[in-house]
């Protein structure tokens, strides 16, 4: 059920478009997340919706309602920033507890359709935050209180939880926990979230749906896994800091044994090929970008025959640098015609075969792995 | 001893404040020495003196209670919603900050004269400005609003906007944000500008003095008092009035001074 939906949303600060025909929709209970680079308005967007900013065109319907003429505290679309904005005279019960004293709120409670409004403490003890209740919000962590900021939220039993880098200030210890928070209060609530991060470890960690925010547009949208994989375009591609970008030129396409063709133009220009899985809506000759995640790129055991997967798009090429990072070997391989692939592996594998800085390797692109962006303007030489 | 720049520093600064320190102190203690203390007992036993300290509280504290109804508001106007208006608002309850004393009177006084067309208004519906407490209360209004409304004001200023904006969408409408959030957390601003609007209003003499037309018991506050002992010559009456009316400045000020304090170590 389409719990928000934003259509066609304008924006400009003193002249400067921030906003450019925003269209988005949340369906009810998910956690969605807007992605995009600092600046880019993921924040605006939020305040719009909550009613803090009124946008200059467009609609927002919560529950099919249209909201653009209620005030912030008739929306019932609570904003949680990146810090925890606690009320510095009141303690954490007090601070919690604000929201359900409102007489906004009181009302509410009466004919509520969404009925699993829980008890202040209840939700201290979802959050994990029991003991803290006569503490001061200059007396507790910097983690505690951001979770005391989601439970100040949490208890006015909201439509919808914007939240606005709510991790952003967090060490990384804390910052695991409070996502594993975010999302056990998904599953337990079924509250819906909409979150604005530039991290790309909040999107996949949490989010069931995300929209990539570039240029005042929605630029691409889908389950974080799929926009990850396939970028709809370079913009998107490059925001989501997509490695192995490779240009070429549609050679052959063969929809029957569904396979595309394509001739690269990276490296030394010479007759490197690439063949991948049919994707629909290209023609022969067109000039191309395509991308593999690096974790795609299979790197063959020399001492055994390869299986047919393997079989594909096959380079060979030598390391020439491997970093080790928190959980994967980083390498970096340059194939004989100078094109260089990033490849992610795990550190045991990377000990089993033996592997080495300067070693020579056989690398395979699994086809069904490439995807093929579009591309506006042909490459000039 | 090994002098360096920052202790020269340190010394001279030292030095300085406190010499000057010691003359305001020297220079105000000094009424004292100019009486005896039988003579001082005496007069502070005179019905007038205390009449006159009594108006001057009862007139003040209808002057704050006013300054308090009308100057929240408009603080948070000034604070919150910063506009074109605003600033309007801003610059005429700042004036009467640089407009002398005795013209804020004067002008009260002209204003509400039988003469002028709105003096003549209030005259006929029973209400008299012009030598009576209302009048009185009407300019030190004018005089002690700019203190309180710009201290409640640097006050509000020190909320965190993001804090209120997130207030609001959890549900708190524009009352609940101001009786709930804005006033608790101002609550030593508005009580240090009650303070100062107070002893400003206590202390007033030049556009009371315009307009109180300087009646005994009815119209004569404190500062007007010791003006007027003076006059006759009635120097220990008017070291006593002037004596307390310091102290009372003494007491408020440090009333003002310990929540302007706290304030700022709260935020």
């Amino acid at each position: 059920m389409k719990l928000l939906e934003i259509k066609n949303i304008y924006k400009s600060f003193s002249g400067k478009k921030v906003l450019a025909g925003i269209n988005l929709n949340i369906e009810s209970g998910e956690i969605s997340s807007i992605f995009g680079y600092s600046g880019e308005g993921k924040s605006t967007l939020l305040k719009i919706i909550c009613g803090i900013i009124k946008q200059d065109n467009g609609d927002i319907m919560l529950n099919g309602k249209n909201i653009n003429n209620l005030e912030p505290y008739e929306r019932r679309a609570v904003l949680v920033m990146d810090e925890p904005l606690l009320f510095p005279h009141m303690n954490v019960f007090e601070n919690i507890d604000f929201g359900s004293k409102l007489s906004s709120n009181k009302k509410r409670h009466i004919n509520n359709n969404r009925n699993i409004s829980k008890s202040t403490k209840e939700i201290m003890e979802l959050l994990g935050i029991r003991g803290l209740e006569k503490r001061y919000p200059d007396e507790i962590s910097m983690g505690q209180a951001q979770r005391v900021s989601l439970a100040r939220a949490l208890i006015v039993n909201p439509e919808i939880i914007l939240m606005d880098e709510p991790f952003s200030n967090l060490d990384i210890i804390s910052k695991t926990k409070v996502r594993k928070l975010i999302k056990d209060i998904n599953n337990e609530l079924k509250i819906s979230m909409l979150l604005v991060t530039h991290d790309i470890e909040d999107v996949l960690n949490l989010t069931d749906k995300m929209f990539i925010l570039n240029n005042g547009k929605i630029q691409d949208s889908g389950k974080p896994k799929d926009v990850l994989k396939k970028p709809s375009s370079m913009d998107a591609a490059f925001l989501l800091g997509t490695e192995n970008i490779f240009e070429g030129i549609i050679s052959e396409i063969d929809e029957k044994n569904n396979s595309i063709k394509i001739k690269l133009l990276n490296g030394k220009q010479g007759n490197s090929y690439i063949e991948t899985d049919f994707q629909g809506d290209f023609e022969i000759n067109e000039p191309v970008f395509f991308v593999i995640r690096p974790e795609e790129i299979i790197i063959l055991r020399e001492d055994r025959q390869t299986s047919k997967p393997v079989k594909e798009n096959h380079f060979l090429g030598r390391i020439i640098s491997s970093v080790f990072t928190s959980r994967m070997m980083e390498i970096l391989i340059r194939s004989e015609d100078a094109l260089e692939f990033k490849v992610l592996i795990p550190f045991h594998a990377y000990e089993v075969m033996n592997l080495f800085e300067g070693k020579t390797v056989n690398i395979s692109l699994k086809k069904s792995a490439i995807h093929i962006i579009k591309r506006k303007k042909p490459i000039k030489f | 001893m090994n002098f360096n720049k920052n202790k020269i520093f340190d010394i001279l600064v030292y030095i300085i404040s406190f010499s000057f320190f010691i003359a305001l102190a020297l220079l105000l203690s000094g009424i004292f020495f100019q009486t005896s203390l039988n003579l001082f007992i005496k007069e502070l036993k005179d019905i007038r003196l205390w009449n006159s300290i009594f108006l001057s509280f009862k007139i003040s504290f209808i002057v704050i209670l006013i300054n308090l109804i009308v100057g929240i508001p408009l603080a948070y106007i000034l604070s919150f919603k910063r506009s074109k208006i605003s600033f309007i608002l801003d610059l005429i309850s700042t004036l009467p900050l640089t407009i002398s004393p005795l013209v804020i009177g004067f002008a009260v006084l002209i204003t509400m004269g039988s003469l002028n067309p709105i003096g003549r208004f209030f005259i006929d519906r029973g209400i008299k400005f012009v030598f009576t407490p209302q009048g009185i209360i009407l300019v030190q209004l004018i005089i002690s609003f700019p203190f309180f409304v710009n201290i409640a004001k640097t006050s509000f200023d020190s909320i965190d906007r993001k804090m209120l904006d997130s207030a609001k969408t959890i549900g708190a409408s524009s009352f609940d944000s101001l009786f709930k959030i804005i006033l608790p957390l101002s609550y030593n601003g508005i009580l240090a500008g009650l303070a100062m609007s107070w002893s400003r209003s206590m202390g007033e003499y030049a556009a009371t003095q315009m307009v109180s037309g300087v009646i005994p018991n009815v119209t004569e506050t404190a500062p007007i008092e010791v003006f007027v002992k003076t006059g006759y010559g009635n120097y220990p009456a008017a070291i006593a009035i002037a004596s307390i009316l310091m102290l009372i400045s003494m007491f408020s000020l440090g009333i003002f001074k310990y929540f302007n304090y706290k304030t700022r170590t709260n935020n």
